[in-house]
């Protein structure tokens, strides 16, 4: 079980914030890791946009899930996590980083600030303490249930989005994502059905489709 | 394609060399991989190295990767001849590209049969062709032809020296090499498979290979065991529904393995015979708390049900193979309670008060009492009946709210009630 990133945004009224984020992407293999990176930045930032302030979600998308908390004052904190981590443990993190960003960074910083400029150092050790769940959350039992607060659960990234917006949309605007994670999402949902969405497949997998491709049709040929 | 067949043929031939080079020359090198670039950029080599990371830049692998699998079928039907250096270059930039063409890892086999390669290399490639494709079929088939190779090389140097009517090195001394050599191996295998078990879940090539390992190269070596129930146990608990349940299957068939080494290697006193039992008990018994434990913090993953069902399976029958054996021995072992008369009826409440501690919010207590009295190596054999295990289920059923959970409960308890108290001849 394992976390990914872990990020704290503010909800401006059109667009999410990135403050800060820490990220364990020790297993993704090396050479994806940068592009794995942006587009994570990327979801958080669009799922951040996309939830309500006051509540509490859970996006599914392939093998991840992304918890996201966006609190009444706007200020965000969304984590990704694999299918396996508990999702109450999640919701446990989220808070307490948000009440301890709250304390340490003057809310007068959080709707300009940037990951440069904002002083706030717990991302990393929380990320790296809570992938353990058990010994980060000693205290509470693991499997408790979550509170009465809702949380509302989406199966895909896709029913973030507004009738007719499409992700290649957002992927190709986005400010998050570099030429080469933009050229790494269009390689792969070409390859892909459309209806399917594969940001970190796109990353991950992208070299196998290449592979496949060439043996599959070389052996074709000259066996 | 602009490029013309020169270009490509004096590009590729580039490439290959870049590869066999970065090899040679950073033996550090612990990973291969794609890096995304549609086009070359600049005039330079698309093989790069950063942080003993090699990368592959994806827009060479058009020319690279038809070329040299057309060179080497050429060869293979003796159509174009390759020398051992240039088949030995060839192969590992095919493998490191598409690790699952069995013809390359076959040229290869041939190369170490003629003595043109050494084992080490090709347990090296795969090693770094595993950390792209952790899956690779071929290439956990190899690395096990290759480890049988290195075996028998083994057992004639060991045979060799038993012919030697006056050895110029002690006989003690050689062995011992050969031994730390193997375990050095051993040690090298077991974490070739937990970082692939770690890139792709549910791996089953990875988590068989272990087990193959385990069987043919450490018999009769307790410490491995041990050693991988010990570092078996914390990767499970994090990887809880890694869902071939291979590890609880390597975990079960290593404790298993464990219980006939220890009738070979200990006496048939009648001590020592408490000693292996009580140690057998204990390995149970510490699997079974391990998957309780688990059960319990991570609701719904029906790989720990599975687990335990193993487990329990294997307890059962080694426990009636035992009474069949000891005949009456056995009564030696039988728990003494501290504090309460030596009644059956005794026995029973203090079985029942112990089970109950689970059910409370903190079970700290309870490991540390028991862990005192399986030192003293008493009341064990009463942790591990069938009672207890409908006990642990229903505290299971009776506290949990998660649906997914329930129904693995469930179903454990009817294949208890089915499959285990059919069998039992009187528990």
């Amino acid at each position: 079980m394992k976390l990914y990133s872990l990020s704290v945004l503010f909800k401006g009224a059109t667009k999410a914030n990135l403050l800060k984020a820490a990220y364990d992407l020790s297993s993704f293999s090396f050479f994806q890791r940068s592009s794995v990176q942006e587009f994570m930045t990327f979801t958080s930032a669009l799922i951040a946009e996309r939830t309500s302030v006051g509540t509490r979600a859970s996006v599914k998308e392939q093998e991840y899930l992304c918890h996201v908390y966006v609190r009444n004052d706007n200020l965000s904190a969304v984590v990704i996590s694999d299918s396996e981590y508990p999702q109450r443990v999640c919701f446990t993190l989220l808070d307490k980083v948000l009440e301890e960003f709250s304390r340490q960074v003057d809310s007068i910083d959080w709707p300009s600030g940037n990951p440069d400029t904002v002083s706030y150092k717990g991302l990393d050790i929380h990320l790296s303490k809570y992938q353990n769940p058990r010994e980060a959350d000693a205290m509470t039992k693991v499997q408790a249930e979550l509170d009465e607060t809702k949380i509302i659960l989406h199966n895909t990234m896709e029913s973030l989005l507004e009738r007719g917006e499409k992700l290649d949309d957002l992927v190709s605007k986005s400010e998050h994502l570099g030429n080469q994670s933009k050229a790494f999402y269009k390689t792969v949902n070409m390859a892909d059905s459309p209806a399917t969405l594969n940001w970190i497949h796109a990353a991950a997998t992208v070299s196998v489709v290449v592979f496949a491709t060439f043996a599959g049709t070389e052996t074709e040929l000259l066996l | 394609m602009a490029e013309s067949k020169e270009e490509v043929d004096v590009l590729v031939q580039r490439v290959v060399k870049d590869i066999s080079i970065a090899l040679k020359r950073h033996p550090n090198i612990d990973e291969i991989g794609l890096i995304q670039c549609p086009e070359a950029l600049y005039n330079r080599s698309p093989i790069v190295l950063v942080e003993n990371k090699l990368g592959v830049e994806s827009w060479c692998v058009k020319f690279l990767l038809p070329y040299v699998h057309n060179k080497l079928l050429l060869y293979r039907q003796r159509k174009h001849w390759l020398d051992r250096e240039a088949l030995v270059d060839i192969t590992c930039t095919l493998l490191l590209l598409n690790p699952d063409f069995t013809t390359a890892w076959n040229v290869r086999k041939e190369l170490l049969e003629c003595g043109a390669l050494n084992p080490e290399r090709d347990l090296y490639l795969s090693k770094l062709a595993l950390t792209k494709f952790p899956k690779s079929p071929e290439t956990w088939i190899h690395r096990r032809w290759v480890l049988q190779h290195i075996l028998r090389q083994f057992s004639a140097v060991a045979h060799k020296t038993q012919q030697r009517v006056e050895a110029e090195q002690p006989d003690a001394e050689r062995s011992q090499f050969l031994g730390s050599h193997l375990d050095r191996l051993i040690h090298q295998e077991m974490k070739v498979c937990s970082d692939a078990a770690c890139r792709y879940p549910s791996n089953y090539n990875a988590w068989s290979h272990r087990i193959w390992v385990l069987q043919h190269m450490a018999k009769g070596n307790i410490k491995v065991f041990r050693d991988e129930l010990s570092s078996v146990h914390p990767w499970v608990s994090m990887h809880v529904s890694d869902h071939i349940f291979c590890p609880s299957q390597h975990q079960s068939n290593t404790v298993h393995s464990t219980c006939p080494q220890a009738n070979g290697e200990l006496s048939l006193a009648d001590a020592a015979c408490g000693d292996r039992i009580t140690t057998v008990f204990k390995l149970f018994y510490q699997e079974t708390e391990l998957c309780a434990d688990l059960i319990q913090s991570f609701p719904g993953h029906e790989t720990l049900w599975s687990h335990r069902r193993h487990v329990y399976y294997l307890w059962h029958h080694w426990r009636q193979d035992q009474d069949l054996c000891t005949d009456g021995r056995e009564n030696e072992l039988k728990p003494t309670c501290i504090n309460e008369p030596d009644g059956s009826q005794g026995r029973n409440v203090d079985r029942h008060k112990h089970v109950s501690v689970p059910m409370e919010v903190d079970r700290v207590s309870l490991p540390d009492h028991d862990s005192k009295r399986l030192r003293r190596g008493i009341l064990l054999p009463n942790l591990l009946t069938l009672q207890n295990e409908h006990t642990f289920v229903n505290s299971i059923l009776n506290s949990c709210c998660n649906a997914e959970q329930n129904n693995y409960a469930v179903a454990y308890k009817k294949w208890l009630d089915t499959v285990i108290s059919a069998q039992s001849l009187d528990i």
